[in-house]
């Protein structure tokens, strides 16, 4: 297996700059998924590690060794496309052993690799179907069995869930995940769907408009985003991001009234946006008073639209709480729990604990 | 309306294309059928169910030539069609400026009429003033001005690159379309799995346009077939018949030498030609619309 590194990857297509100085390290083994909404660049990211394009400036590094220059086949990597990318007019043994083929391997070890491959991904019946006699999720996993055959330093995959139903989506999330424990694979993800992110991540990467917006473990993003993009990308419900005034170690809602904010955020009076967490709200006798305007009970949680002041906030409860549109109550979230961000850059205001942390995890 | 109107009512709608097929098409061929069987004598009563119209086509020693000569221009014109429209198509699946100013220019050929086209290359082919023999000679090729169509050896090969010529850029623009149709995703595959450009096109366009292939094979099997104009005005089956086929050879006989059942019996054997060729094209798109169908 192997490590990327990625250093000031900048890139345009035309006149349009579509990475800016992208630098990111995938350690050997990481599965690291890069996440942002569609134009972000992360697909453009993954394919200049692929070799599909060139940067425009910066290197790329695979286990020490330079390959801006170098074609992809001679990268060592293998990719699993969003549409599979199958060749129609091969069986599924073709598919997954063309690539033994092209570089000439015996008859005997392709059919050994193929069958071990298969073997790991429970395709063993299917070896002489064609794609089109395939289900989606057997696709998928027939294109994972094209990459895994090649045993490259890197996998690279780009959406490979998004073509599948919702169902299926879940059942391949821990498939993958399962096989990155296995293989002990280097894998960088690309998805567009937080929770994907999330969920099989040892790292993630956020991106927006070509830039890197915050790079560390799902938790430690979603504890500590480092502004309000992340903060709002990362989560579901989505954090409730409003602004607001610190003033004195007091955020002070507008028409609501005052929450304690934590120790740690800066002293003065100055303008914020501020978030919560829907998990983090708990109602209480004490606290900031809102209006309930909506009850959604979903089964294992009930999830509260409530009128704080001049906004709506989402709360999500444990409980099965009864509540009526109308009625009054008080909210309280933890200090610590409550994010605070510069209203002009929209940097977090707290101190960063995120990256130190995120070092700790990356040697562990 | 009643399922019984229904049925009036299609037979009505169908009826002028049936009308219209039997008119001119069943009609006349029952009528070079029935023609190439039946004797003609002057002053005698007709004979229908005479063999003596074949006995006289083969014991001509043109139908030989023609026969040869046919298989040259179908055969010729179809794989240099197909190939070179191959080659082209390939290139001109390559996005760029070139290629867009080219894949309009390309038509040039095809939009031109038949007479022009074969007034045309029958000049620029000429022995003394041919503007190819010419520069042939000027650049010393050859030493002595060649008559492209005028050398029995020769000409068919001529008109053979003739028809390429002619053909060719409805093939080129009917497999660019279908090289350009190849999913981008299967080519990065590809790469990736290793494949150089040469076993791309062999491993992953060529499976994926052979159906687009096939179809225009057999459809430029059966234009080269059909083509007379060209052929006819560029040299009328001479030099001493030398480069006669089938359709020059029975326009000839049958409306320059009168020589009706000569004609007819000819005609007979091209159908029988034709009808071989359709059943092949049928016979190999039935495979490949089966298989469409699995996709």
């Amino acid at each position: 297996m192997g490590s990327v590194s990625l250093t000031n990857i900048c890139k345009s297509f035309g006149g349009v700059e579509v990475l800016h100085d992208i630098s990111v390290t995938v350690q050997d083994g990481e599965f690291v998924v890069l996440v942002g909404p569609s134009g972000c660049g992360k697909s453009t990211l993954l394919r200049c590690i692929a070799g599909l394009e060139e940067v425009g400036s910066g290197d790329i590094h695979i286990d020490d060794r330079r390959v801006n220059t170098i074609a992809p086949k001679r990268r060592d990597i293998a990719m699993v496309f969003q549409n599979y990318a199958l060749y129609p007019h091969m069986t599924v043994a073709q598919n997954m052993g063309f690539s033994l083929r092209l570089a000439r391997v015996g008859a005997e070890e392709m059919r050994a690799k193929v069958d071990e491959a298969a073997a790991i991904l429970g395709l063993e019946d299917l070896l002489e179907r064609y794609p089109r006699q395939l289900s989606g999720g057997q696709r998928q996993r027939v294109a994972m069995g094209r990459a895994i055959v090649r045993n490259p330093k890197v996998f690279l995959f780009d959406e490979p869930l998004s073509n599948l139903d919702a169902k299926l989506r879940v059942q391949m999330r821990s498939e993958i995940k399962q096989l990155h424990q296995r293989l002990k694979a280097t894998i960088v993800y690309v998805t567009h769907d937080q929770i994907e992110a999330m969920t099989m991540a040892d790292r993630i990467v956020v991106m927006r408009g070509g830039r890197v917006e915050q790079i560390g473990a799902p938790l430690e993003l979603y504890d500590n985003p480092a502004n309000v993009f992340v903060a709002g990308f990362i989560g579901s419900p989505a954090m409730n991001l409003f602004p607001a005034l610190l003033a004195d170690g007091q955020v002070v809602i507008e028409g609501a009234g005052t929450l304690p904010a934590a120790p740690d955020a800066p002293p003065g009076e100055q303008p914020v946006i501020v978030g919560m967490r829907p998990e983090d709200m708990t109602i209480s006798d004490t606290g900031i008073p809102a209006e309930v305007v909506l009850v959604e009970p979903t089964g294992a949680e009930t999830q509260l639209l409530a009128r704080l002041g001049g906004q709506i906030v989402v709360l999500t409860m444990r409980d099965r709480i009864e509540a009526t549109p109308g009625q009054r109550i008080n909210i309280t979230l933890p200090p610590a729990k409550i994010h605070l961000f510069d209203p002009e850059t929209e940097a977090s205001l707290r101190t960063p604990v995120a990256t130190n942390r995120s070092r700790e995890v990356d040697h562990a | 309306m009643s399922p019984r109107s229904d049925r009036t009512l299609a037979y009505w709608m169908i009826l002028p294309v049936v009308a219209a097929v039997l008119t001119f098409i069943v009609g006349p061929t029952y009528d070079v059928f029935t023609m190439g069987f039946t004797r003609f004598r002057m002053g005698m009563p007709l004979e229908f169910g005479s063999l003596a119209n074949f006995r006289a086509l083969f014991a001509d020693p043109v139908f030989w030539t023609v026969m040869r000569n046919t298989a040259i221009w179908i055969l010729g014109g179809t794989i240099g069609c197909v190939l070179l429209g191959l080659l082209i198509a390939t290139y001109l699946a390559v996005d760029s400026r070139q290629t867009m100013v080219l894949r309009a220019l390309i038509l040039l050929p095809w939009i031109l009429p038949d007479v022009v086209t074969a007034m045309a290359w029958r000049w620029m082919l000429h022995g003394q003033v041919g503007i190819i023999g010419q520069t042939a000679t000027s650049i010393g090729l050859s030493e002595r001005p060649i008559s492209f169509l005028g050398d029995p050896d020769l000409v068919m090969w001529s008109l053979v690159v003739v028809v390429v010529w002619r053909k060719m850029p409805l093939v080129a623009l009917i497999l660019c379309a279908a090289i350009r149709s190849v999913p981008q995703e299967h080519l990065e595959a590809a790469r990736i799995d290793g494949a150089n450009a040469w076993q791309r096109f062999r491993f992953v366009i060529l499976p994926h346009i052979a159906f687009s292939l096939t179809a225009v094979t057999v459809i430029s099997m059966i234009w080269i077939t059909a083509e007379f104009a060209l052929p006819w005005i560029m040299t009328g089956g001479g030099p001493a018949n030398s480069s006669h086929i089938m359709a020059t050879y029975i326009y000839q006989q049958s409306f320059q030498f009168f020589n009706w059942g000569v004609g007819a019996a000819m005609s007979v054997v091209n159908l029988v030609v034709l009808v071989a060729i359709v059943t092949l094209y049928l016979y190999i798109m039935r495979r490949s619309w089966r298989s469409e169908a699995d996709r």
